[in-house]
């Protein structure tokens, strides 16, 4: 009989690595929405970015958080080119 | 013979007159601001003048200019100040629970999301990056002053 000395709602190693990386997207997400020029705009994209990773906290199914997080570095990319461009 | 020398008597006679006349229509407009603003230029030299002679410029800049490249000193103390005040301004933290070690998730109720925009919003008020490993770990508002403090090479 061993018993697990891990609290109930331990996050299995998976789970732990794939918490790491959506943590790190998000802060990436953030980083690049403060070079963002325009104070209105900055906002507004912090409050979406923020809304839609609030939205999607609770999803345990794991393909979807896999789609999710393909889905974010997509946005991502595509808000570091635009910024890019809007530099160059 | 004569006429045509009373036709350049006339001729020379019109075309001065004519040119004068022009000429004072074109410079009178000019000349009259002209002798106005002489005055005030020459009192403008007299006067730049005088200032340079009267105050060498680094005395005036030093009184009239803040110098903004000096920060007022970090302590211990200011830099725990300012992130109480960062945390108060963060809408999801109830003021009056928020204590120095109350811990981001277990008093105050944040999720990990929530604690990564703390952490973003101490890098834009103390000017720097913490990278990620050190930013998952700071959980306080004291590990943060902590974490700020060793950065920044402040001591008690």
């Amino acid at each position: 009989m061993t018993v697990s000395r891990l609290p109930h709602a331990a996050l299995t190693l998976k789970q732990f690595l794939q918490r790491q990386k959506i943590l790190g997207i998000y802060r990436n997400m953030l980083r690049t929405i403060r070079q963002v020029p325009a104070e209105a705009d900055r906002k507004y994209l912090r409050d979406w970015a923020r809304d839609e990773f609030k939205r999607n906290k609770n999803a345990t199914n794991p393909d979807v958080i896999r789609m999710m997080v393909t889905q974010a570095n997509n946005h991502l990319e595509e808000l570091q080119k635009s910024l890019a461009l809007a530099k160059s | 013979m004569a006429s045509r020398a009373l036709l350049q008597c006339v001729r020379s006679l019109a075309r001065p007159s004519l040119r004068l006349s022009s000429f004072t229509l074109a410079v009178r407009p000019a000349v009259a601001p002209a002798a106005v603003i002489h005055r005030p230029l020459s009192f403008a030299v007299d006067s730049r003048r005088t200032r340079r002679i009267g105050q060498s410029p680094i005395p005036v800049v030093g009184v009239l200019c803040r110098q903004y490249g000096d920060l007022p000193p970090l302590t211990l103390d200011t830099i725990k100040d300012r992130v109480m005040y960062v945390l108060k301004l963060y809408d999801k933290i109830n003021p009056d629970k928020l204590g120095v070690s109350s811990h981001f998730m277990k008093d105050l109720g944040l999720d990990s999301l929530d604690q990564v925009e703390i952490i973003m919003a101490m890098e834009d008020e103390f000017g720097f990056e913490i990278p990620d490993a050190e930013a998952e770990k700071l959980m306080t508002p004291e590990e943060i002053v902590q974490y700020i403090a060793d950065k920044k090479d402040v001591y008690e």
